[in-house]
């Protein structure tokens, strides 16, 4: 627990601190390419933000073209500019969510990094409060994770979307809802590990609160499984925004959404092929990258935490 | 063991009530109005609130949760006065409520004031009879009649006021006199098999939604049995030959495969095997209700595509599990004793290592429900996650309650099963 | 082939209209089609009336089958194969009352257990079916229908004119909530409707009306049998060539060819040649992958994208048709900013209506007149297409904005349902448009989501199915009665309406044509709504199928199919 536990001396300085865990990346090869996977889309997504080769909405040109000169990944049923439209893609995904009502007014980060906030929000406060307090807390709490557990994921998204309609919104909620449990047990099972370290004794002694203890205290100690766990969470919350994006109960139009260009694709893969192999790809290395990164920082972290 | 079984079962039990609890109130409360769905945008106010006392929706929302749930003639029976019973339609086969008055079947009807009691024969026919007698009185000296109407339904009504209500017939909205003053409409309830009536067929749910739940179990238990042995043989080699060419081969494919979504695999079977070579049925077109078992083929795709994802998965789980387990003190001191490699890997790793990744299975039938969802939807293919797909899009929510619960159930006695067989597996494991 | 010679006189005796018809069809005043719809639509036989048409008449057209028209109709003789299984893929729903019927699949499934009194074929032209003939009055108020005689029902017994009267009463019946209802609104209950004899069936109408053998064949309209107490599933009683053996609900139907239908094959035996018909329920996207792999025959209603997947397939046949189908481009006149017309001027003139056809239908249709009359309605005046113009358009918003003091773009929300060729459409506008000083937000939802809610938005893009005649529709939409049910754009106008009822009661084509003329310029010129196009549909089927037939509602016309392997 070298870079977790903070010693009685002199702290290292906050960008040391932030140089060391970023260092980590690097030691594993795995992580490098993951994170270069990951980079890369959040690239594509910042450059979407001010350009791209053509309007991703307008449908200037003729349909259904393979990849050329002008259209580098081809043309969809609608005569739209594929490869604008995936770079598009990313922004609902990671980099902006559209508030319901006007379809003008949006908020920085996508719909998947919310829903993996708002499951990280949601489950690190039942998590430590379980792990913490033990006692009937932890049994209440516990018990209402595996209820949610117990619900296949994709029955709950379609249930929350039965329930409440389409739209951004929804969308994370779905993702927070499903994605709780999973972290909840973890913040739980890191909390039930750190309240017999020493230091949380000191701070019971010291009188702090319970809250401040939680949140204060086991918190920062525990964030590194969690962020890593966070990671492969985006991932998962990709896949399943592409998958209901799929199913035609995802993200609504007009901004491109990967699961759906698939989907629209899918009516005219006989004469176009390619249409559906882009956002497909999109998809799964992005999924991959993340995968990947969380998989080697977590090595990396247990490694250097031996 | 048995302290742990029994804590597991009440856990279950108390789990598969919370899971109820969240889906009922969450459809029920959580979505707008039901009737407009129903009787269509053209209905008027006056004919949904009507509609609404008929469906029972007046009743507040624990109350109706109850019903849903354990069902309501006991709650009823004391109202009517005589045991309620269900006995099948001779036609059709649903079952139809009746009050049990002496063992005679018996329902009522208000006829222009008079109120007649329709006595069940034995070759299904009813015959009528006048019991102006029956009438009760109440404090306030209104006299009413608790019966069992003609459509399942307890009800109330007040002599000489017969409420105006309106009756959505086979045929329509009609406005009929002689009405009911509440409405309680009689089920069984999901715990003695009554999931009610699906709003987008108008049938009882349970119905369909057995002969999709025995579809889907074949599609599971198929893919189940294909990619089990392979996952794990995959998963096996590549941990033995960790960091060799192979291992590079399954880990990275496994990767691949388990991000590449199912609905892209699945277009892209379809495409190739279905439509380009056409050595297989494109989708599940099910000309009877045991298509599969007169074309087996017709699951071939679906299966692929199924064990095109969770393949990588388990595959990647049993590697992982394998390298610790090769890793770990004693398998490197049984190869330093010199057993042979071949009987160390066989005897020893192998048993241990697939400790983790079983459990791992049957925790993971979870995600497997939901990669059937979308496999259903793309194959066509009539199981319980298009059913549930279909219900959710249309708004059928008696069918997503019953079908969502059907899935939770399974979840839920896999991952019990899967807990048994680890503590039976792993006798380093002792419950207190 | 033989010419049948036919003389004024013999005109004269079926109808005095005739002869004048015949006149104007002989200077080219009116087509052939007009000529033949108008010489069965008073009284005149089929055969008879295409045989005044010069048209050859349809070889080995079994006698008493009406005419099935078009080019199928010279299917090769003899060599009819009798036997074999016929499967479509077509989603399945709840399914009870025909005469409620609201979906043209539930028809679809009704059609082969029951049939019409008439008969609309794949050209547009009405004929008898369960009707031997039909006369109207020269006012038009008077309909005499004569029932065939000796036609049973497959549970045996004979149709006669109370099977016919008691399906008018469910029709009539406000409770029953038919949509026949509103067709019919010229019945004034049962009252109008009289049974003369057995075989004779007389209505009486209160407004003339010459859509009356049309309507009897829109989709609802299958006559029942007497006893039918409300679910054709349950009760399925009918006189159609097959016999319903299991209705499953999103999952298959099932029928049996029936062995004693009335109408006779080429064979000298009973109808129909197929053994079996299957529907299986999938959505759309799983019946073109299973029709690509053989394993449906057919798909119900092929979207455009599908025809493109399945136009060049070897082994498919795809018959196209020219329909009234169409999706208008609706907007709510009693809601700004549309309750001004140039505003709605001005969106229609964002139309670039040959981009619009070519990225919605892959440029598989006729483009449109923005008004809600097809060239292939009988009477249809021929207008020039409006050209894209966004300048025009900017200039009529301009002159709105700077009245309402209002900054342009002009910002509104245009609802669709995530369906056929909505999405691409809006889209499509939403560019076209943006030229013009609209800032079009789209709001797309799934059909039900749609339906829910299509009376009430204020811009919208509403699927209208084909109707042969456009004093059908025209009626259900745009005129005042109609508030409150299908008039989704509130506009009416007093001009418009009294031209309507007009039309609604002149039996000659062109003096029709005339009024016609009338109705569209008043709508193109102050209407509710904008059309870019008439779509076309297309029936897609293997080819082993003969006697195939492309009808513009995608009805699926059955009783004469056969199989050559």
């Amino acid at each position: 627990m070298a870079i977790a536990q903070p010693t009685a001396g002199v702290r290292p300085s906050r960008w040391q601190q932030m140089w060391k865990s970023v260092a980590i990346i690097f030691e594993s090869r795995v992580a490098t390419v993951g994170l270069a996977m990951v980079l890369f889309w959040l690239l594509i997504g910042f450059i979407s933000l001010v350009w791209t080769p053509h309007e991703p909405n307008a449908s200037d040109f003729i349909q259904n073209l393979p990849p050329n000169g002008t259209n580098w990944l081809g043309t969809d049923h609608l005569g739209r500019d594929i490869t604008s439209r995936l770079m598009q893609g990313t922004q609902v995904i990671l980099l902006k969510t559209r508030l319901p009502g006007d379809s003008e007014i949006s908020i920085p980060g996508g719909v998947a990094i919310w829903g993996v906030i708002g499951s990280l929000v949601l489950g690190v406060t039942l998590g430590l409060n379980a792990g913490y307090r033990g006692g009937w807390w932890d049994q209440i709490i516990m018990q209402i994770l595996d209820a949610l557990i117990a619900f296949p994921r994709i029955v709950l998204y379609l249930v929350v979307i039965a329930a409440l309609g389409q739209g951004d919104m929804v969308v994370i909620l779905a993702i927070t809802i499903t994605g709780a449990p999973g972290v909840a047990r973890l913040a739980r099972s890191l909390a039930m590990d750190i309240k017999t370290r020493d230091y949380i004794r000191a701070a019971e002694t010291r009188g702090e609160s319970v809250r401040y203890i939680m949140f204060r205290e086991i918190l920062p100690n525990a964030r590194g499984p969690l962020l890593v766990d966070a990671m492969l969470r985006v991932g998962y919350a990709i896949f399943a925004i592409g998958t209901l994006g799929f199913l035609g109960i995802g993200l609504p139009p007009p901004d491109p959404d990967w699961g759906n260009m698939v989907n629209e694709a899918r009516r005219n893969i006989f004469s176009n092929q390619t249409a559906v192999i882009w956002p497909s790809l999109a998809i799964a290395t992005l999924v991959i990258g993340l995968n990947l990164f969380a998989d080697g920082l977590r090595e990396e972290l247990t490694r250097y935490q031996k | 063991m048995a302290r742990f079984l029994i804590r597991s079962i009440i856990s279950t039990i108390v789990t598969m009530l919370l899971v109820s609890m969240a889906l009922f109130f969450l459809l029920e409360v959580g979505s707008g109005d039901i009737t407009v769905k129903i009787l269509g945008v053209f209905s008027t106010p006056e004919q949904r609130a009507s509609y609404r006392s008929q469906l029972g929706l007046d009743a507040p929302a624990w109350q109706r949760y109850v019903d849903w749930l354990a069902g309501n003639d006991w709650r009823v029976k004391s109202r009517v006065g005589y045991p309620l019973v269900t006995i099948p339609n001779k036609e059709s086969g649903e079952a139809e409520w009746w009050a049990d008055v002496e063992g005679q079947p018996t329902r009522w009807k208000l006829e222009e004031g008079q109120l007649l009691a329709l006595k069940r024969q034995g070759d299904g026919s009813t015959t009528e009879q006048i019991v102006s007698g029956d009438w009760q009185t109440d404090e306030s000296g209104a006299e009413f009649f608790w019966g069992v109407d003609t459509k399942n339904n307890a009800v109330k009504w007040m002599r000489g006021e017969g409420a105006e209500v309106w009756v959505l017939t086979k045929a329509g909205l009609r406005k009929e006199g002689d009405g009911p003053q509440t409405y309680i409409p009689l089920r069984k309830g999901l715990l003695r098999g009554d999931a009610g009536e699906s709003l987008q067929f108008g049938r009882p749910v349970s119905a369909t939604l057995w002969s999709r739940v025995r579809n889907t179990a074949v599609l599971a238990g198929v893919a189940f049995i294909i990619v089990m042995p392979l996952a794990l043989f995959l998963g096996i080699i590549a941990g033995i030959n960790e960091g060799k060419l192979l291992d590079r081969i399954i880990s990275i494919g496994g990767l691949g495969a388990t991000a590449t979504p199912e609905f892209v695999t699945g277009i892209f079977l379809i495409l190739i095997f279905g439509i380009w070579l056409k050595w297989l049925p494109a989708v599940a077109i099910f000309t009877s209700a045991n298509a599969i078992f007169e074309n087996p083929l017709l699951l071939a795709l679906p299966v692929m595509t199924l064990t095109a994802v969770e393949l990588g998965y388990i595959a990647r789980m049993t590697r992982a599990s394998m390298v610790e387990v090769m890793d770990s003190a004693y398998i490197r001191t049984a190869i330093i004793k010199g057993m042979p490699y071949r009987r160390v890997v066989v005897r020893h790793a192998i048993r241990n290592a697939l400790m983790a990744p079983i459990t791992i299975i049957m925790l993971h039938v979870n995600w497997l429900i939901g990669g059937l969802v979308v496999v259903e939807v793309i194959f066509g293919y009539p199981g319980l996650g298009k059913y549930i797909y279909d219900a959710a899009i249309f708004g059928d929510f008696n069918a997503v309650e019953a079908a969502a619960m059907v899935t939770v159930t399974i979840a839920i006695a896999t991952r019990l099963i899967g807990d048994l067989a680890y503590t039976l597996l792993n006798p380093r494991i002792r419950y207190a | 082939m033989k010419k049948n010679i036919i003389s004024r006189e013999q005109m004269e005796e079926v109808h005095p209209q005739i002869p004048k018809a015949y006149d104007q069809f002989t200077q080219g005043r009116i087509s052939r089609r007009e000529f033949i719809r108008m010489a069965t639509l008073l009284g005149m036989s089929a055969s008879l009336a295409v045989a005044c048409g010069g048209g050859e008449e349809p070889a080995a057209e079994p006698a008493a089958a009406p005419d099935t028209g078009g080019e199928e109709a010279a299917a090769p003789t003899g060599g009819i194969k009798r036997g074999g299984t016929w499967t479509g893929s077509m989603n399945l729903q709840l399914l009870d009352h025909p005469a409620r019927l609201s979906w043209v699949e539930g028809a679809n499934i009704v059609r082969q257990i029951g049939e019409y009194l008439t008969e609309t074929g794949p050209d547009n032209i009405t004929r008898p079916y369960l009707l031997e003939k039909w006369e109207a009055s020269a006012d038009v108020k008077t309909w005499d229908l004569f029932l065939r005689k000796g036609i049973k029902f497959n549970n045996g017994d004979e149709l006669t004119a109370d099977d016919v009267l008691f399906t008018f009463g469910e029709w009539l019946n406000p409770d029953v909530g038919s949509s026949m209802l509103g067709l019919l609104s010229y019945l004034k209950g049962m009252e109008s409707v009289e049974k003369v004899d057995d075989y004779h069936i007389r209505l009486h109408l209160e407004t003339a009306n010459i859509g009356v053998p049309e309507h009897l064949f829109h989709y609802p309209a299958i006559v029942l049998h007497r006893d039918f107490e409300g679910d054709i599933i349950k009760q399925p009683v009918g006189t159609g060539a097959f016999t319903l053996e299991e209705y499953a609900e999103g999952e298959r139907a099932v029928f049996k060819r029936r062995e004693d239908y009335w109408r006779m094959g080429e064979d000298g035996k009973p109808l129909p040649y197929l053994d079996e018909l299957i529907y299986v329920s999938t959505d759309k996207d799983a019946g073109v992958a299973a029709l690509q792999s053989g394993q449906v025959d057919t798909l119900y209603d092929p979207r455009p994208s599908d025809f493109q997947a399945l136009k060049d397939v070897p082994g498919l046949v795809v018959r196209p048709v020219s329909t009234a189908q169409c999706l208008v481009l609706r907007m709510r006149v009693d809601l700004e900013p549309w309750d001004d017309n140039r505003v709605r001027t001005a969106l229609k003139m964002c139309q670039d209506r040959p981009k619009i056809l070519q990225l919605a239908y892959f440029g598989e249709g006729d483009l449109s007149i923005d008004a809600h009359m097809a060239p292939v309605h009988p009477a249809y005046c021929e207008k020039d297409i409006p050209k894209y113009d966004p300048e025009g358009a900017k200039a009529l918003l301009e002159e709105y904005a700077a009245e309402k003091g209002i900054e342009l773009p002009l910002k509104v929300t245009l609802a669709t349902k995530n369906d056929q060729a909505e999405p691409e459409i809006a889209q499509a506008l939403k560019e076209q448009a943006a030229a013009g000083g609209f800032d079009i937000s789209l709001d797309i939802t799934d059909p039900a989501g749609y339906w829910d809610r299509w009376t009430e938005v204020d811009l919208g893009i509403t699927s209208w199915t084909h109707r042969p005649l456009a004093t059908m529709v025209l009626p259900l939409a745009y005129i005042e009665e109609a508030i409150g049910a299908w008039n989704e754009t509130r506009w009416f106008d007093d001009e418009f309406t009294t031209l309507l009822r007009e039309a609604e009661a002149t039996l000659d084509v062109e003096a029709r044509r005339a009024i016609m003329c009338k109705l569209e310029d008043i709508m193109q010129e102050r209407g509710p709504i904008g059309n870019a196009f008439w779509k076309s549909i297309w029936n897609i089927t293997h080819e082993r199928f003969q006697n195939v037939k492309a009808h513009p509602t995608a009805y699926d016309l059955l009783y004469d199919v056969w199989i050559d392997e």
